[in-house]
């Protein structure tokens, strides 16, 4: 059998390499050519520090919130733990009622119009109800946070678990799979990355949900932090905390990248030979 | 192997015997729309059996019937002697698609349906390994779908379907999507298999010299409605050689299917 060949038709690596030093060349070139023109302007007195001061003065109020004061580190894990907690709450709910979805078409009839109604709402406008139903403390914003989250990961699920491969469902039908084998050996799998792609839109869409409601009403937390420094015409301070809630976004979408490289190997080349590897080193008969 | 082999023929039937029979067998999906009507045949065990014909024929339907996927409306269908009213252990189904799952290797894939059955023996594992080996799939058997050409997709589709341990196999144009060299060699493989296995075959497909270079008989099929027009047998002996396709014995047999089946195909 020597005419079957492996398929290696991976897109030259070594290609997007070779470019991948110019590329990023270009990224910190353009990078200087911004912030450094900012900073002149600043040092040629052309900026207004209460609109917008210079790139320095940022970074001295950053590194003074963070590491001098370190005013922000209880502010930052309180709006963390919200959307966290807003995170978990929301998926929790969008993705059981989207499972109960898929298994009774009754409840997915009826209960499609309301979630749908819900997305359509906007829900920070949502914000005044939520803080007079749960206070003014921490549960307000992990409820918000859940509001605004819930909707991706419901919608991502149901379809995701719905448009299951109608020939791969005769499949599992011809070999008589019961409905336990065809959920978690076909229709839960195919259905992963979609799953996936609707945490990460959920996991953002909850710190948008929490620091709205901490601008709304709070005593603690970076948005409440990010409006007492704007109040206060300390424009380097509410910037130097906007970018700390970026770092946190970052750190978000950097968690939930990691969690798709791990669970949806079979979408990524390099993954996969690894993984294949290992499934051959354990295999045992 | 030949434990193997064992395996998949442990039926209780003898050659020659029916394993499959339908009596004015039809199935409408809507009054309007008879996919298949009044078809009546016979299939002998380890016969293989090419259903030919153009799209809207109710060759697909049809095979489905036999397959349990799909309720007849009227008429009997047995397998076996016992009239099909779902999916069965004895019948086992392969399409057009190779449908692997992504996330499992080869192997994993191959073992899908011993995995339905309950828990996965050692047995299991070796048969797997060796119906890989057997579709030339050797060293690939940890390599996942998206590593392996289309061919060789199909080709673990095709363990997987032996490791279903089925002696009837339902084929639904299984190489239709590939190209005509990987099909033709895939053809004489799945001859020999089959003939190895003696299991009885239904092989769905729209190629003629392909329905016949494969078949031991070729039911020829015409649409709107669904019909079973003509049963042709296939005398040349099996396995045989692609060159069989040049002589003048099949050519005429093309002709006869061709002559059914009207001008245009």
């Amino acid at each position: 059998m020597t005419s079957i060949a492996s398929d290696s038709s991976n897109i030259g690596p070594a290609e997007l390499q070779d470019t991948g030093f110019k590329r990023l060349g270009l990224h910190i070139l353009i990078f200087i050519i911004i912030i450094g023109s900012w900073e002149l302007a600043g040092v040629f007195n052309q900026l207004n520090d209460l609109l917008l001061p210079a790139p320095s003065k940022i970074i001295v109020k950053f590194v003074d919130l963070w590491f001098i004061k370190g005013t922000i580190w209880w502010h930052f894990f309180v709006t963390m733990f919200e959307a966290t907690a807003g995170f978990f709450i929301g998926v929790g709910i969008g993705m059981s009622l989207a499972i109960a979805a898929v298994i009774s078409p009754i409840f997915r009839r009826y209960i499609s119009p309301y979630a749908i109604a819900f997305n359509v709402t906007p829900g920070i406008a949502v914000t005044p109800l939520i803080i007079a139903w749960f206070g003014f403390g921490w549960s307000s914003k992990i409820a918000m946070a859940t509001l605004v989250c819930f909707f991706p990961p419901f919608i991502n699920t149901l379809t995701g678990l719905l448009y299951t491969d109608e020939d791969a469902t005769e499949l599992f039908k011809s070999m008589r799979a019961n409905k336990n084998q065809y959920f978690w050996k076909l229709q839960l799998p195919s259905a992963m990355p979609l799953i996936i792609a609707g945490f990460k839109i959920a996991l953002t869409g909850a710190l948008i949900g929490a620091v709205v409601a901490e601008f709304f009403s709070a005593s603690e937390g970076i948005g409440i932090l990010m409006q007492r420094t704007s109040f206060k015409l300390d424009i380097a301070g509410s910037i130097a905390t906007l970018l700390s809630m970026s770092l946190m976004g970052l750190l978000f979408f950097s968690i939930m990248e990691v969690l798709d490289y791990k669970v949806i190997f079979w979408k990524r080349d390099a993954r996969m030979q690894q993984i294949s590897k290992k499934r051959k080193a354990a295999w045992r008969m | 192997m030949a434990a193997v082999a064992q395996a998949v023929a442990s039926s209780k039937v003898a050659v020659g015997d029916t394993v499959i029979q339908a009596n004015n067998l039809t199935k409408a999906f809507s009054e309007s729309v008879v996919a298949l009507e009044n078809a009546s045949f016979k299939i002998k065990k380890g016969d293989f059996v090419s259903l030919v014909g153009p799209s809207g024929c109710g060759k697909s339907t049809l095979l489905r019937l036999v397959a349990g996927l799909i309720k007849k409306t009227s008429g009997n269908l047995t397998v076996h002697g016992k009239e099909v009213t779902e999916p069965r252990a004895d019948t086992g189904m392969m399409f057009q698609r190779p449908i692997l799952l992504e996330w499992r290797t080869s192997v994993e894939n191959v073992l899908l349906p011993s995995e339905l059955l309950g828990k996965v023996t050692n047995e299991d594992k070796r048969r797997a390994m060796g119906f890989l080996e057997m579709v030339g799939l050797k060293d690939f058997e940890f390599t996942f779908p998206r590593q392996l050409s289309g061919g060789m997709q199909q080709r673990v589709a095709l363990a997987r379907l032996l490791q279903t341990g089925a002696d009837i196999l339902l084929l639904d144009e299984p190489f239709g999507a590939l190209d005509e060299f990987t099909r033709e060699r895939l053809n004489v493989e799945l001859m020999r298999i089959v003939s190895q296995f003696k299991t009885t075959t239904l092989f769905v497909t729209h190629n003629i010299q392909e329905a016949i270079f494969l078949a031991d008989q070729v039911h020829v099929m015409t649409p709107r409605p669904g019909r079973l027009a003509k049963i042709i047998d296939v005398p040349f002996a099996r396995p045989r050689e692609i060159s069989l396709q040049l002589t003048p014995e099949f050519n005429k047999l093309v002709a006869e299917v061709r002559d059914v089946l009207g001008g245009d195909h």
